[in-house]
């Protein structure tokens, strides 16, 4: 009947007519014809397809379809295999509208189905559906694809998908993050980077899917976004790339998001899910793309992406980084300084993270790689070229960066370390003097990070003791580092610039502070080493600059540990300086010049610093009598080479600062002159002073039994206190009890009142008589008994109506007596008022 | 049903210039594209051909030759099936770099992938490697050898053919069919008694009289 009308009914126009006809011939006419005969999903699918590809899907139709599929959820499967063969044939014919109509049709079915059990084999039609779409050159098709695909990755699936691959989605995705289309470049490489996101959200989350962290797709992924990152660091990167891609004009995207900032977020992503044993598998890739693309020199995007690492990972994680980073700098000792500078630098910039999360052993580790680094650059070359020493500097800076968010007490573990790490002075070798000198160097970066509080803390034994030692190095570089390191651990309150030149004028700009108990106990045990190290280094060069190092330190210590217990051994110290250029015939002429400046500085600094102005006064004096006949033993220093051949007047022994003057000094201003008058002036390569040691002990001892004595005083005045003050409250509290007015109170008082008032009383009476002694209890009976007898004449009298109650048995049948007349009394009144 | 019976993935190596890209667009959309730029990455083709009566789909990976992005290209070598090594005929320094490419593919990719050495540009004039030496070359390393130009379309689409006809032997012998195992066994039989990996002398071996023609012209070529 159907066939029948079709044929019969009479065309419009030719053709409609031929194209009806064809339509008669065509077998899908006959299915049509013979709709019953059709599945019902097929009749459903074919549907949603509207005549005119350009109207789009046919909405009622769709809605149709998702009905049928939520409630036939067996034929999930057989709806997406359908529409993914109607997509593919499309495909093959360029119909593209109508396989994104498809396309579509799988995104609202896989929305509204995803809770479904049999979305599984859905899904596999779905992602060949996908996969079908990515694999055409249509740049349309893959954008859709990708934003599908990017809808399924955020669909939770309640059943797990076994065996599903994702091999291709990522070959694909890291292609597109490197299109080269010129019309729709950066929205193909945002569809990647979304892509990659997607397959890194799907696979992360689920362990029984493809593992996305091996090396395989790691290497695909990585490069990837860090390709599309580079075009956003920096500028010349941008040229380059441009440049080496042909294409001058980028293209903008209509979306807000750009390639770059969408890659950085993903990056963001990956390296936030990623755990300890996938750390690594990002790094590789991370630091190959850097090596191959020369984008250590410079390093501004390294910088920028480690940053990026450093910011997302799991902080317990940070130490891996630093630990594949300095690896990466093992592999790379024989690539240029520049390289090299390059990567110390960013793992300076980094490194500061991962130090807070670094503890004990791990934190030493990481200094060890860094002063291994430091030696091989040391001994590998043997001359210094200024690339070179950026490398040395840039890995100093990143030891001390760690070094720096450590707390203190482990930064002297750090320089302990690195002290012990130090070639002895023993080795003489100019390999072992420039490696001295780089590591004490690196020693200097962490000293200046401390914050000095007690000198016994920043000075353990194990680390003063080596350093003085080197503070006699020969090599003067190396000596002046120690000086610097003295310097920045002894200088508490920001004085060493002023301290920076010799001088002897009044510095006004001192900060200072008495010196601490710990402070005072640290200078006597090793003040004496410290200052023979500062001596003995004071000798060995005539340098401007040596000395004025020295000069410096010893300022420091003096400004530092200056109290009325330690001035006596400061100006021994002061005296040997003199000494030495008086006494040792090997220094020149100007070097002991040089040191009579430098003692005569010290002198007017200590004595401005103790505050004994007789010392100041003295040490003026000299001051103005060397200024009128020898003014070459002042301030400022003598330059050596200048003056290699004037001669100087040394013997001026009436303008040498003398001991006895000195012990005079302190006399007069009513301090203890015995340690200064029987005390021998340091001298040089004296190792040790067990005289002075010894001496200092008995002062310590004495100082400590005048603090017993004090300390029983005080006791004895407490115990006088405390007896003396209970008396005082026993009188307090009992003189009220006898005062007729009190008592008259007490009487006048409520009964319940009364009662209390008197049971307290009586326990006051009792324990008065209890405790005190005869003679006072007759005195407080004296008064008492009066009391009672005027108070008795009283009651008599007057005929009152009152109460008493005594201890007295006599008194206390006279007062019941007195107590039964007020009863009489007290009922006559009321039989009158009746 | 799916529309192909075999997936093949092609991996495309070489240095930059030597004409990679071209020779996939020439296979896979018959143009040949002028004022090609330097591949950035990977880029992706897809064909389906059919061969021997099966529907081959090839997913073609053309790498870019840059040093820069060597270390996501060797990525794909992994999953290849077959890796096409191609140099340019005019370029000496092309050629000289074949061993540290195969070096590359011995280290990323499957050990078992089949190796194709394709000599591209014979229609420039300025010619600086021999054919011979090209054929020796792959003779050494166990590679099938052939010489082409994309720009004139010359011997592009034979290449892609060829590896689909041997891809499709290798799967059908892992597949265990006897009749398949019977022809690889042959090929392989051919092949050894030859004693040599050349496309053109194993066309030589056919019987049909196109091939013979197609295999006198090579020769002439060759001499």
């Amino acid at each position: 009947m159907a066939l029948i009308r079709c044929c019969f009914e009479p065309p419009e126009l030719p053709e409609f007519f031929d194209s009806f006809v064809q339509k008669c011939t065509d077998p899908s006419c006959c299915c049509g014809c013979c709709s019953a005969l059709r599945p019902r999903y097929k009749r459903l699918v074919d549907n949603i397809f509207p005549v005119n590809p350009e109207d789009g899907l046919v909405k009622s139709n769709m809605e149709k379809l998702t009905f049928y599929s939520l409630s036939s959820p067996d034929k999930l499967d057989r709806i997406g295999e359908y529409l993914y063969q109607k997509a593919t044939k499309d495909i093959n014919r360029k119909r593209y509208k109508l396989a994104e109509i498809a396309m579509e049709a799988m995104d609202l079915l896989l929305q509204a189905c995803h809770a479904q059990t049999t979305l599984n084999l859905f899904v596999e039609s779905f992602l060949r559906m996908v996969q079908k779409l990515l694999e055409d050159s249509n740049p349309n098709l893959k954008i859709m694809a990708t934003n599908s695909f990017v809808k399924f990755a955020n669909i939770n699936e309640d059943t797990p998908s076994y065996h599903r691959r994702y091999d291709f989605f990522i070959s694909k995705f890291s292609s597109m993050c490197h299109s080269d289309a010129a019309s729709m470049r950066d929205s193909l490489r945002l569809a990647g980077i979304k892509g990659l996101q997607g397959v890194i959200r799907k696979t992360v989350s689920d362990d029984l899917v493809e593992n996305i962290w091996e090396a395989e797709h790691m290497e695909k992924i990585v490069p990837s976004l860090l390709f599309n990152m580079q075009f956003c660091v920096n500028v010349m990167f941008v040229k380059k790339n441009l440049l080496a891609s042909g294409d001058l004009t980028p293209v903008e995207d209509a979306t807000n998001v750009t390639p770059p900032a969408l890659a950085e977020e993903v990056l963001r992503e990956l390296v936030g899910r990623a755990s300890f044993g996938h750390i690594r598998s990002v790094l590789k890739p991370l630091l190959t793309h850097l090596d191959r693309h020369e984008l250590w020199v410079p390093n501004t995007f390294a910088i920028h992406t480690f940053r990026i690492v450093m910011i997302s990972i799991q902080p317990q994680y940070s130490y891996t980084v630093v630990e594949t980073l300095m690896q990466h700098l093992d592999n790379n000792f024989k690539s240029s300084p520049k390289t090299r500078t390059s990567l110390a630098v960013v793992l300076s910039k980094i490194i500061a993270i991962a130090a807070g999360e670094s503890v004990g052993p791990s934190a030493l580790d990481i200094i060890n790689n860094l002063l291994t680094h430091l030696r091989t650059s040391v001994s590998t070359t043997s001359e210094i070229t200024p690339e070179e020493s950026q490398y040395q500097e840039a890995l100093i800076n990143a030891l001390g960066e760690f070094a720096n968010h450590h707390p203190d007490y482990q930064k002297i573990e750090i320089m302990l370390f690195i002290m012990n790490t130090v070639p002895d002075l023993s080795k003489k070798s100019k390999g072992d003097q420039m490696l001295q000198n780089i590591l004490l160097k690196s020693l200097l970066k962490v000293g200046t990070q401390y914050s000095t509080v007690s000198f016994e803390k920043a000075f353990p034994a194990s680390f003063l003791q080596p350093l003085l030692k080197m503070a006699r190095a020969p090599h003067n570089p190396t000596r002046m580092v120690v000086m610097q390191i003295l310097q920045a651990l002894l200088d508490r309150h920001q004085n060493e610039q002023v301290l920076s030149s010799v001088s002897v004028k009044p510095y006004p700009a001192l900060s200072q502070e008495p010196p601490s108990r710990s402070d005072i106990i640290f200078t006597h045990k090793y003040g004496a080493n410290i200052m023979q190290a500062l001596i003995d280094s004071m000798a060995l060069s005539d340098r401007v600059d040596a000395l004025t190092s020295s000069f410096n330190t010893a300022a420091l210590l003096i400004v530092e540990m200056s109290c009325n217990e330690t001035v006596q051994e400061f100006l021994l110290f002061i005296l040997g300086i003199q000494q030495v250029a008086c006494t040792v015939d090997t220094l020149g002429n100007v070097h002991k010049c040089s040191l009579h400046a430098i003692s005569i500085g010290l002198l007017v600094l200590i004595s401005r610093v103790s505050g004994i102005n007789n010392l100041l006064e003295y040490a003026q004096k000299i001051v103005d009598a060397r200024r009128e006949e020898a003014s070459h033993f002042l301030p400022p220093l003598l330059e050596p080479k200048k003056l290699a051949g004037k001669t100087f007047n040394l013997q001026l022994p009436h303008l040498a600062i003398d001991k006895l003057a000195l012990g005079e000094c302190l006399q007069n201003a009513g301090m203890d002159a015995q340690r200064l008058n029987t005390g021998a002036p340091y001298s040089l390569n004296q190792t040790d002073h067990p005289g002075h040691r010894h001496s200092w002990v008995e002062s310590v001892s004495n100082q400590l039994t005048q603090r017993n004595s004090s300390a029983d005083l005080t006791v004895y005045n407490g115990d006088v206190d405390s007896v003396s003050s209970s008396p005082g409250v026993c009188k307090k509290l009992l003189a009220p009890e006898f005062n007729f007015d009190a008592m008259k109170r007490a009487l006048a008082e409520p009964t319940e009142a009364a009662k209390r008032e008197q049971r307290e009383r009586q326990m006051q009476i009792v324990r008065t008589f209890r405790e005190g002694e005869f003679d006072d209890l007759m005195r407080r009976t004296e008064p008492k008994h009066d009391l009672i007898q005027n108070r008795l004449n009283e009651l008599f009298n007057s005929l009152a109506v009152e109460r008493q109650i005594t201890q007295s048995d006599t008194k206390s049948s006279q007062l019941q007596a007195s107590n039964e007349k007020p009863i009489y009394e007290t009922n006559f009144p009321e039989l009158f008022y009746y | 049903m799916e529309d192909y019976k075999f997936l093949f993935k092609i991996v495309l190596v070489g240095n930059a210039g030597v004409g990679k890209t071209c020779l996939v667009r020439r296979f896979t959309q018959g143009l040949f594209p002028p004022g090609q730029g330097a591949t950035i990455g990977v880029d992706f083709m897809i064909k389906t051909v059919e061969v021997e009566g099966e529907k081959i789909k090839l997913q073609i990976w053309d790498t870019a030759g840059q040093e820069r992005f060597r270390s996501i290209t060797q990525s794909y070598y992994r999953s290849a099936h077959a890796l096409i090594l191609v140099y340019d005929i005019s370029c000496q320094p092309t050629f000289d770099c074949l061993p540290d490419w195969l070096r590359e593919i011995q280290e990323y990719a499957n050990s078992k992938v089949l190796k194709i050495l394709v000599g591209n540009k014979t229609d420039r004039d300025d010619r600086e490697i021999p054919t011979q030496i090209g054929e020796e070359f792959a003779k050494q390393h166990d590679m099938y050898f052939l010489e082409t130009s994309a720009k004139e379309a010359e011997n592009v689409e034979r290449l892609f053919y060829e590896i689909a006809a041997e891809l499709i032997g290798q799967a059908r012998s892992k597949d265990g069919s006897s009749s398949a195992a019977a022809a690889a066994a042959q090929r392989q039989s051919e092949g050894s008694s030859i004693g040599l990996g050349s496309f053109s002398a194993k066309a030589a071996q056919s019987n049909c009289c196109g091939g013979l023609a197609s295999g006198g012209s090579n020769s002439s070529q060759g001499g």
